[in-house]
């Protein structure tokens, strides 16, 4: 009985917190529309602040709690809305969930920026009041601490009651979730109200942190506490992520059901036990999306679509490829051995990246852990894929093929309770799955006796998955030289394949299901059936490409199939340009080398030049943040860098003599390169600089067509309409140009110029 | 004997019941109007009719068989279309494809429906590009649909919501920024359509178009049907101008 009370009251002690937490997630996401990722992320920030300012530096405890509580996370939460996301609304779901992950990167790396995350002593992260200081409830010893947690949630949950209920901010919060252009009419001011809110909302996710840092009571990890927004999503979709009561008693089950698990399981027959329990919220998430009653189809929602990708034909798709593989050809030439590396592991991560593409490029569907699919077909591949043994082993073909239809059964499972709800539940529901993977499936490294087959089997081996290179027929792939180039041949292929897809029927099918899920139900399109195929299939391809991407490293343990790095994958693939092969290209290499390379070259300048050394070390380490501000910037241009990108290179082709100087300098550096001249690096600034510089000097060159700004860009609509656009959408669909005020004039009757 | 039959529906929004047991019938080979002032509910009737929202009471019968907890692909399958007040275009496709994707939805389940013969399987492409004619699309054909003007973007609505060869074709508003010759054209259109045996329902808010086109007009005033039967009749119906222009003490 004692134990039961004891484990009860460390559950309902966890229960609290969760409950915190999730409370806060909840008031930003009703009065925002916009899910923080960054909620865990904003605890972990606060919990970290505050060790450094009461346990490094010694503060009394009350400015401490003042510092972090009453200052830093209400501003920084304010700072949120403020900067980033309040430039969300009315963009499209896609945006509006890669943005927030990105800051959630950011955080994360800023964290890992200041503190390091291998500190040479531990960090003491003590209770409040000390954990010496103990109440007894009926035989159990409660810390004050636990006390305070338990208290403090209650107050928290009678509070926002009360907030919500009585007050006129709080009412007026509420209304801001049923229609915020309505409460502007009545003079309501939605943007302070969404932006005080946030603030709470960073406010409980503080307190949050800092209340479960000491409970936990391992050392401050901030891959962890980042990990926070899980427990409150899981607790906060319990209330439909909508009422703060239901969520509170979701939080404390969750809890609960924690605590009775470590109590009450056999740990040591059951040695997943501690897995299963970290697992806990994951499970429990997927228990209530088969509960959730159906969400009502929308129509286009999104008001101002803001991301606008092109569809390039088949033609000219198998053109991009063939020029594709034959740069890789020439490259592959002059790459140095470790080089070579970085550029097949990235070919692998493109061809994921492609997975990415499909599925919210062409669905706009998200799969937040597209590496945990990875992984399933690498230990698919790992057990049923392999011939021979030793430095013989090779991977087969039929392996990759089971890979691709295990992966596709199981994204079919993990898609389906979700499907039918909106696209922002797929998202949590594939990044639980994601963590879940992690947690319990990639720690699965003991060997167990299979309940009914009574063999011995152990899902990843002792903690480190083998995958040989393929051998495919003839085809042997283990020189690197010549598996780079196969990727390259497959990411080809199936980036061709994917602008056929587009093509076809079902590729519009597909779109049409994107852009108004009502009006293509009404033509008589099961919203789920295709959601579902898409999602199979975009599985299917990650994961044959998380085998390559296995077979390319030899061997990887599990932090290569981490959320965060498919959370990085699809950033950056959005970056690129998320509608687009050339998007899934573009995040690859950045995912695989771009970044590495800068660190390295940073790192190495740092040796070599120890004068500057403090600078190259800050630059080492703002590339860690890069990525994820780049992320967040992306909330400008949700079209991708790709496109920007070929737009500026549209322009070249009229200044040919620009375009051939860039050329012969880039074959010159190639050439110098290939005779050893100069080296990689050198190379690698020679093009940066040389293709930077291209659009440039044409911008210079180009002939002035007469007086005024440039000419009006070539948008898409005078590009393939030919004819003239109607008046009303000049400034609409393409920016406005003095030919259009001259033909206003006219059309007015005005005299033309005379103003 | 109507094709469409929408019975005693009721439909709350908080406390405020937007539709008050209404009722509505559609026949074949007619144009059934349903009008009424701003906010009477016409649209949410459409929504229950096709699926989009369940009602809190209510049933609704097509062709004898009961729909109402149908989801909306599956009411589409058995035969209904629809066009919508605020235009659901898919604005990646341009005017072709969007009509052609109807078709293309449609060539999915009825090749399913009728036991894998490709019976009633046509190519979508020919399809649409007959559909376009017929609708007057042709010069369009090829633009972005977010570059063309409302009134065109309703009729590119319409066609695409007859490339699924609907028995029943609810129009939303189908004549809101159309011009006064582009009206013209549509109501022939309509009558054209009807006369082959489509059961249309429209509601609009152009009198003229109404008036001219419709055998039976519905009138709804707050979630009510007030008035119902023949143009002529409903003109001069006293609740039908009570609601639209408002009592005599009302003014002012």
């Amino acid at each position: 009985m004692e134990t039961f009370l004891q484990y009860t009251i460390f559950g309902l002690v966890t229960g609290g917190v969760y409950g915190i937490a999730a409370s806060g997630l909840v008031v930003t996401y009703t009065t925002s529309g916009i899910f923080n990722f960054a909620h865990g992320a904003v605890a972990m920030l606060a919990a970290f602040v505050y060790w450094q300012v009461r346990f490094d530096w010694g503060w009394p405890a009350p400015l401490a709690l003042l510092l972090v509580l009453g200052v830093l996370a209400p501003l920084l939460g304010a700072l949120l809305y403020g900067v980033v996301m309040r430039g969300l609304r009315g963009t499209a779901e896609v945006t509006r969930i890669v943005v927030p992950v990105s800051v959630m990167l950011g955080f994360l790396a800023l964290s890992t920026w200041v503190w390091d995350p291998t500190p040479r002593q531990p960090r003491l992260f003590l209770m409040f009041f000390g954990a010496d200081n103990t109440v007894s409830i009926a035989g159990v010893n409660v810390t004050y601490h636990e006390l305070l947690s338990v208290v403090l949630a209650v107050v928290i949950a009678l509070g926002l009651r009360f907030l919500f209920f009585r007050t006129r901010s709080g009412v007026a919060m509420r209304a801001v979730v049923d229609d915020p252009d309505l409460l502007e009419l009545n003079a309501g001011r939605p943007e302070r109200l969404a932006m005080l809110s946030w603030a709470l909302g960073a406010f409980l996710a503080a307190l949050a942190g800092v209340l479960i840092t000491p409970i936990q009571g391992t050392a401050m990890r901030a891959t962890d506490l980042t990990l926070l927004v899980i427990d409150a999503f899981a607790a906060a979709m319990f209330g439909r992520l909508r009422s703060l009561p239901r969520t509170f008693l979701g939080a404390l089950v969750l809890g609960l059901a924690g605590s009775y698990v470590i109590g009450y399981f056999p740990a040591d027959d059951w040695t997943w036990t501690g897995n299963f329990r970290v697992s806990l919220p994951m499970i429990a998430l997927f228990v209530v999306l088969l509960f959730l009653p159906q969400d009502r189809l929308r129509g286009a929602t999104i008001l101002r679509t803001r991301e606008r990708f092109r569809l390039p034909s088949v033609r000219s798709a198998v053109v991009a490829g063939l020029a594709l593989v034959g740069v890789m050809f020439l490259v592959r030439e002059i790459l140095a051995p470790t080089a070579l590396n970085y550029m097949a592991f990235s070919m692998t991560a493109a061809v994921i990246a492609l997975s990415l593409v499909l599925l919210t490029g062409y669905a706009g569907e998200i799969n937040l852990a597209v590496l945990s699919f990875g992984a399933i077909g690498a230990i698919v591949v790992h057990h049923y894929g392999i011939s021979g043994s030793g430095s013989d082993a090779r991977s087969t073909l039929g392996g990759y093929v089971l890979a691709a239809v295990v992966c596709a059964v199981i994204g079919a499972l993990v898609a389906l309770p979700s499907l039918r709800l909106r696209g922002l539940y797929l998202a949590l529901s594939t990044m639980a799955f994601g963590v879940f993977v992690s947690n319990m499936v990639l720690r699965e490294i003991t060997e167990r006796k299979l309940p009914l087959l009574h063999t011995e089997f152990s899902i990843f081996p002792s903690g480190n998955l083998t995958v040989p290179r393929p051998k495919i027929g003839p085809l042997d792939l283990a020189a690197m030289p010549t598996f780079l180039m196969a990727v390259t041949v497959l990411f080809a292929v199936i980036g061709v394949g994917l602008v056929a897809l587009r093509h076809s029927s079902y590729g519009r099918r597909l779109t049409a299901l994107k852009d108004s899920p009502a009006a293509s139900a009404t033509l008589g399109q099961s919203p789920v059936a295709l959601k579902l195929s898409v999602f199979m299939l975009s599985a299917a391809i990650a994961g044959v490409g998380g085998a390559l991407m296995t077979s390319q490293l030899g061997s990887a343990n599990l932090d290569r199939y981490d959320i965060f790095l498919s959370l990085s994958l699809l950033m950056l693939t959005v970056v690129g340009g998320i509608g687009y092969v050339s998007g899934a290209l573009f995040g690859g290499i950045l995912f695989g080398v771009a970044f590495v390379a800068l660190q390295n070259t940073f790192d190495k300048l740092g040796v070599d030049y120890p004068d500057a050394e403090g600078l190259f070390d800050f630059l080492a380490r703002f590339t860690t943040v890069m990525p994820a501000l780049m992320g967040v910037s992306m909330g400008r241009n949700p079209t991708g860098a790709v496109e920007q990108v070929v737009r500026e290179f549209g322009a070249l082709r009229r200044v040919k003599p620009i375009l051939v100087a860039g050329c012969a300098a880039v074959a010159v550096a190639y050439l110098l390169t290939r005779n050893d001249s100069i080296s990689n690096w050198w190379f690698v600034v020679i093009v940066g600089v040389v293709v930077a510089a291209m659009p440039l000097a044409a911008k210079r060159l180009a002939p002035a067509p007469g007086l005024g700004p440039a000419p009006a860009p070539a948008g898409p609509a005078s590009a393939d309409g030919g004819d003239e656009m109607p008046l009303e959408l000049v400034g609409v669909s393409r920016p406005f140009s003095p030919a259009d005020r001259e033909r206003l004039d006219r059309e007015l009757g005005l005299p033309v110029g005379g103003r | 004997m109507a094709l469409l039959e929408a019975q005693e529906i009721t439909v709350r929004f908080g406390g405020k019941a937007a539709l008050n047991r209404t009722s509505l019938a559609v026949e074949p080979g007619a144009i059934t109007g349903l009008i009424g002032p701003n906010g009477a509910g016409k649209t949410t009737l459409f929504n229950v009719v096709c699926g989009l929202l369940a009602p809190q009471g209510g049933r609704v019968v097509l062709d004898g068989t009961d729909i109402t907890s149908a989801p909306p692909h599956r009411r589409a399958r058995l035969g209904l279309a629809r066009t919508f007040q605020r235009l659901e275009l898919f604005t990646s496709l341009t005017v072709r494809d969007n009509v052609r994707v109807g078709g293309e939805i449609r060539n999915r389940w009825s090749a399913r429906r009728f036991g894998g013969f490709r019976r009633g399987h046509a190519d979508a492409g020919d399809e649409a590009d007959r559909i376009i004619e017929l609708t007057g699309l042709g010069a369009i054909a090829d633009r972005e649909v977010s570059e063309i003007p409302t009134g065109q973007a309703r009729v590119v609505e319409l066609a695409r919501a007859l490339m699924t060869r609907p028995s029943v074709l609810l129009l939303d508003e189908p004549a809101a920024g159309q011009t006064e010759r582009e009206t013209e054209a549509f109501g022939g259109l309509l009558r054209r359509l009807a006369s082959d045996g489509l059961a249309v329902c429209l509601v609009e808010h152009d009198m003229t178009l109404v008036m001219d086109v419709c055998r039976t007009i519905h009138v709804l005033d707050y979630g009510r049907t007030i008035a119902a039967g023949p143009p002529d009749r409903v003109r001069n119906d006293p609740a039908v101008l009570e609601a639209y222009l408002g009592t005599p003490e009302g003014v002012g």
